[in-house]
């Protein structure tokens, strides 16, 4: 076992309280864990070094840092400062069916509820999910009522100051025919620590519009996921736009538990500098009937590292699934890698399945024909690099959201530079 | 071969009261049909009225089940047969939708198509070169170049390559009794012609034809002797050529169980 | 329909007789003492000794690998027999005429005529029978042409400069844990060295048959094809049914100099074991080339056999220009495990590979895909393209694919791309509307969907898959 584990387990919250039990199971699991090495395949590309450097507290962090402002995004905020909720931010009023708990000031029933809920989705195999689960405070609770649409969206920032560390936790519920816009946010670039899980159960009929923003920079290491469970009929719409840092990692979970359900997942990353960004995606088809289209592109220049695991798994009963997975790169530099893995692992005759994967550089036939109407090479260059994103900004349902992201996106794709 | 009374007399193919169904949904109601040696019938028909099901039924397609009835190919009865041991007894599809089968090369489907013909028939074999031989004169035929027959079977085809090559096959085959489902469907005139030209080029006193088509225009070209109406399971006209010309005016509104019918029944 | 199409699939085992044959076989047990005695049964130089033993030091500190998509019970490695030869095999007959009768007619019941009046011109053939190569056919002839073609015990004799050049520069000792292995017990295997400028003037073959009960197999191939020369090989093999496991654990290594080209083939149709998974060969292959400039090395492989499958033929693409191919078909029916694919490293510059695998999956079986893509930084202007395709057959079979890419060079382009499929009702009605069998058509849509990599295989090793996949009138269009 490395230090660094045995220290977090050392600081686990020993007070007894309501999340006892789920702490308990998950120190166990960790104590039989061992660290990770470049034998371990979730961790074969990318190092824990950084983690284990590592040398931080769980300090205060001054109310005055608030979420950057989104312009015309009129969500209601949840925001986390060095993983500590922010109760008196919560004084917002509630649209009917929707409600946000802060699980600790719960009533027993809800408290006994959630027990059965909470860490039931996000898979047991995931190291710092079970490390969250020891150091987490709390865990926030959302729910919305069965039939209910919210139209306001949800949004959760975690703040992170200088030398700290933030674990947060959120479980979002989704009652039958009900329909939610969340949008997880995670900034910051000083040296710190966080791990940021969200488990999204998202019942018959139910829809979720779930965004993801992993947009920590430099120093800031940053290890989570989000773990969507999908009933019946139900519908997921996800994006995940990643930069990289000292070391970011996402991991998603689908997991199909009731037929005729549909996940698509855009995810993009632009990497620069010696950033780093890990997307391990799985999905368990483990129902017949389910629908998943996966499209995950990325840029990666400079020193910068990126690493994507695409695993779908179809199991034995899961006749008539259809999966889909494109992970397309492009590197921009000779000092830049990308390391991408897409697995099938197929149990089911009746399902149609296909995989793609590709490095590569620009298109030269789009490249000769933007010359051929008069625009230089180095701009056409940026034109087609650029478009190899924005492809996916444009299928973000949120409009507000993506003329947000996109200006960022062409922030840091204009500093990138193309050396080969 | 003479005209014997046997070729007037007997049928080529005899439907008799035939009731089948898809996934536990009546298609067929009590389906009569007598199409005799070296006849050329159509069969029109509004879209889901069971022609496509017709054929299905009758060459034994998995999945659809006969509830009643019976189907004598040349005196043969076929209902009970496997799929494979019909085609051999002489009855031919031309699917309405050809399916593809990458990587299995058209001359190699085709020979292992005609060597089953010929061993059922008691004949010999054809060798390669002897094999090749025809199918090259049968690609000329339909007007498909040569390289067709050394792709995948129907792989990459346009939809006219691959009705032609539905037409090859059967030319090749030389079946008693030829099922075309829409071979017409998207096709140009001149395409249809070359259809046209297929069917009339193997019409013979002991071969007989069954013709799905929604249009007229195959029947200016392919002059049938009996054109049915097939609704709801069932005919539900006969008449000879003229018939069809009746139709391409008039539609098929007058057909008192009509889909549409039914709709309007109901909003009244 | 997955019933016709099961039957389909199912075939007798053919090659699974044992032959009468009176061997001197080891006790079972694997030590230092074990090791020196394979060697002096070669009468083996003090160097390849040394060689042997220290494989056999480092092996000892290794670990079994188990990153694979497989399940198997425990090797006991002592429980093995780690040579076996025929008694008639000891004073080394000087001709086919001194050769145990018996012998040639197993060969022959596996269709390899060892006289050469009988066999097919144009194949020379090497026959390495359990622990030693029974004979080396043609070997006059291709000596002519300055080409060598002897078992590998021989070569150690006859070209030592050669063998210690060149033996484990491919696959290093430390590879991996079956290697290290092999590296300390291999038995006998074939060497092959074309000169300069030389094509090959017929294909080269060796045909692997394991005959004794609880022996395994080791052997240990060597190709060099010097500068611009050029050379196709193709290796078979089989084995009694039986229904313990046996253990085949062999190493190819390839060179391919300056402008070279090697095409290498595999038919491998090792026994499966039963349809409940008794018995059968567990075949942990390693296979690598490597490419100077310019050089081309074509892995062709069809894997029907064996109980277990870890095979990663692979191809490192060194010299500048360099290409790799890989063309695999892998079927596993019953109880069989594959875990089979290839490795590209492109080290140098425009560096080319293809890789085409056609994994079939029918019964209880597991067929994986496990491949990996490499674009080192030197690699500027290199290309993959990667297809892998599975067909399952029947709701109780796996087909997985674990695909590697890596690309540290901007300026290469790597492209994969996976696909699933079955055989479809619509495919198999149009079949049987023509009047075709279910079963003749399952096995011409299952030829047609392997046609890419069949087409790869010599002539004469395409007959042979084609008769394990029941193939006909293939490219018979002109
Ligand atoms: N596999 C099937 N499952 C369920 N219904 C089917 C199936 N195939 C055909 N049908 C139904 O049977 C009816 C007749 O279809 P079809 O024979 O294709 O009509 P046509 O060829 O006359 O247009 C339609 O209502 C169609 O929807
Ligand atoms: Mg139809």
């Amino acid at each position: 076992m490395s230090l660094w584990l045995e220290k977090a387990i050392a600081r686990a919250n020993s007070t007894s309280d309501w999340l006892s039990p789920i702490r308990e199971a998950s120190l166990t699991a960790l104590k039989e864990t061992s660290w990770p090495t470049r034998k371990t395949e979730a961790w074969k590309y990318t190092s824990l070094k950084s983690v284990e450097r590592a040398s931080l507290s769980t300090g205060d962090l001054s109310e005055q840092e608030t979420p950057e402002e989104i312009a015309g995004f009129e969500s209601l905020n949840l925001i986390f400062r060095n993983g500590k909720f922010d109760t008196e931010g919560m004084q917002q009023a509630l649209p009917e069916g929707l409600s946000i708990t802060y699980l600790s000031s719960a009533s027993d029933a809800l408290k006994q509820a959630s027990l059965n809920e909470v860490s039931q989705i996000k898979p047991e195999r995931h190291l710092f999910g079970l490390v969250n689960d020891v150091l987490v405070e709390d865990v926030i609770r959302i729910e919305v009522a069965e039939s209910v649409s919210i139209s306001q969206p949800i949004r959760i920032t975690s703040l992170i100051g200088l030398n700290s560390e933030s674990h947060t936790r959120v479980y979002v519920k989704l009652n039958k025919a009900s329909s939610l816009t969340v949008s997880e946010h995670y900034q910051g670039n000083a040296e710190s620590l966080n791990t940021g899980f969200v488990e999204y159960e998202i019942c018959a009929e139910a829809k979720l519009e779930h965004y993801r923003f992993a947009l920590q920079t430099d120093k800031a290491i940053s290890i989570g996921g989000c773990h969507f469970k999908l009933g019946e009929r139900a519908d997921l719409n996800s994006t995940l736009v990643g930069f990289g840092s000292d070391l970011s990692r996402v991991d998603t979970d689908i997991i199909y538990d009731g037929e005729f359900a549909n996940a698509k997942l855009n995810a993009f990353y632009l990497l620069d500098g010696k950033e780093l960004f890990d997307l391990h995606a799985t999905v368990e088809h483990a129902v017949p009937n389910c629908t998943t289209l996966e499209n995950v592109r990325g840029i990666v220049a400079d020193h910068a590292k990126a690493v994507f695991n695409g695993r779908i798994h179809i199991h034995r009963d899961a006749q008539k699934t259809l999966a889909e997975l494109n992970n397309r790169n492009l590197l921009l530099s000779d000092k830049a890698e990308i390391n991408t893995k897409p697995e099938l692992e197929i149990y089911a005759d009746d399902v149609r399945c296909a995989h793609g994967a590709t490095v590569a550089e620009i298109d030269k036939h789009a490249l000769y024909y933007l010359e051929s109407r008069g625009i230089s090479r180095s701009k056409a260059q940026v034109m087609l690099n650029f478009g190899f994103i924005n492809e996916l900004i444009d299928q973000m349902p949120n409009q507000v959201l993506a003329e947000w992201i996109r200006p960022q996106i062409r922030d840091r794709f204009a500093k990138m530079e193309v050396t080969r | 071969m003479s005209n014997t009374t046997s070729s007037t007399e007997n049928s080529m193919l005899k439907i008799t009261d035939l009731h089948a169904s898809v996934e536990e949904k009546n298609i067929l109601k009590g389906l009569n049909l007598d199409v005799k040696p070296g006849e050329v019938h159509a069969i029109m028909g509004p879209n889901g009225a069971g022609k496509s099901t017709t054929g299905y039924v009758l060459s034994g397609r998995e999945g659809y089940t006969v509830e009643q009835g019976s189907a004598l190919l040349d005196g043969v009865e076929i209902l009970d047969l496997e799929a494979e041991d019909r085609a051999r007894a002489g009855l031919f599809l031309a699917f309405q939708y050809p399916v593809e089968i990458p990587g299995v090369s058209n001359l190699e489907f085709l020979k292992s198509s005609v060597d089953a013909q010929r061993e059922a028939r008691g004949e010999e074999a054809y060798t390669s070169a002897e094999f090749l031989k025809v199918a090259k004169e049968a690609c000329k035929q339909v007007n498909l170049p040569l390289a067709f027959l050394k792709r995948g079977v129907n792989e990459g085809f346009s939809g006219g390559e691959k009705k032609r090559n539905e037409l090859m096959q059967m030319i090749l085959l030389k079946p008693k009794l030829c099922i075309l489902d829409e071979t017409d469907s998207g096709l140009d005139i001149d395409a249809m012609q070359v259809v046209a030209n297929g069917v009339n080029s193997q019409r013979s006193p002991d071969r007989s034809f069954i013709i799905v088509t929604h249009y007229q225009r195959l029947l200016d070209y392919i002059k049938p002797d009996f054109v049915h109406v097939l609704s709801d399971g069932k005919i539900v006209k006969s008449g000879d050529a003229s018939l069809a010309k009746e139709l391409e005016a008039e539609g098929y509104s007058w057909i008192h169980n009509e889909p549409a019918d039914e709709l309007e029944g109901d909003l009244l | 329909m997955t019933e016709q199409i099961d039957k389909a699939l199912e075939r007798e085992y053919e090659a699974g007789f044992v032959s009468d044959i009176e061997s001197e076989t080891f006790e079972p047990g694997l030590n230092e003492d074990i090791i020196r005695r394979i060697s002096s049964m070669k009468n083996e130089p003090e160097w390849m000794l040394e060689w042997r033993l220290k494989a056999f030091r480092v092996w000892q500190e290794m670990e079994e690998p188990d990153w694979a998509h497989i399940n198997y019970s425990k090797i006991d490695f002592q429980a093995i027999s780690y040579y076996s030869a025929p008694k008639s095999m000891k004073d080394k007959p000087k001709s086919l005429d001194e050769v145990d009768p018996e012998l040639i007619r197993t060969y022959e019941k596996l269709g390899i005529p060892l006289i050469e009046q009988q066999m097919l011109a144009g194949i020379a053939v090497d026959a390495v029978f359990d622990s030693v190569s029974v004979v080396t056919t043609f070997r006059e002839k291709l000596e002519e042409a300055g080409v060598i073609f002897c078992p590998i015990s021989d070569a150690v004799h006859r070209f030592p400069d050669l063998v210690k050049k060149y033996l484990g520069s491919v696959v290093p000792t430390k590879d991996n844990y079956f290697a290290a292995l092999n590296c300390a017990v291999f038995t006998d295997g074939s060497f092959v060295y074309i000169p300069k400028g030389t094509r090959c003037p017929m294909e080269l073959s060796t045909y692997f048959r394991i005959n004794e009960l609880n022996t395994g197999q080791f052997e240990r191939t060597l190709i060099i094809a010097d500068e611009g020369s050029h050379v196709s090989y193709l290796e078979g093999c089989t084995a009694p049914q039986r229904d313990e496991n046996q253990l085949h654990a062999a190493v190819v290594e390839l060179v391919a100099l300056d402008k070279a080209e090697i095409k290498y083939s595999t038919v491998q149709n090792w026994y499966p074991g039963d349809e409940n998974g008794k018995g059968g060969i567990y075949n942990f292959v390693t296979k690598r080339g490597i490419c100077h400039e310019s050089a081309k090395i074509s892995w062709t492989q069809v894997e029907t056999g064996s109980a277990v499958t870890w095979k990663y033929p692979s191809c490192i693409l060194k010299g500048d220009n360099s290409v790799g191919e890989f063309y695999s078909v892998a079927l596993t029916r019953g109880a069989q495990q594959a875990d089979t694919g290839t490795k590209m490293i492109h080290l140098g510059k425009n560096t080319k590979s293809t890789i085409i695998s056609k994994g079939i999956s029918a019964g209880k079986s597991n067929n994986s895909y496990r491949g990996l893509v490499r674009m080192n930084p030197g690699a500027q202007g290199a290309r993959n393209f990667t297809q892998c395709d599975s067909l399952l057959i029947g709701d109780q079979c796996g087909a997985h694919t674990f695909p590697y890419v890596e690309s540290r060079n901007p300026s290469a382009i790597v492209e994969h791309e996976a696909t699933t499929s079955k055989v479809s009702d619509e495919q198999m009605f149009l079949c049987r509307q023509r009047g075709i069998e279910p079963e003749k058509a399952v096995s011409m849509i299952v030829n047609g969907f392997c046609k890419e990599v069949f087409k790869e295989l010599p002539m004469e090793f395409a007959v042979e898959a084609g008769k394990l996949l029941e193939i006909s009138l293939e490219g018979s269009v002109g």
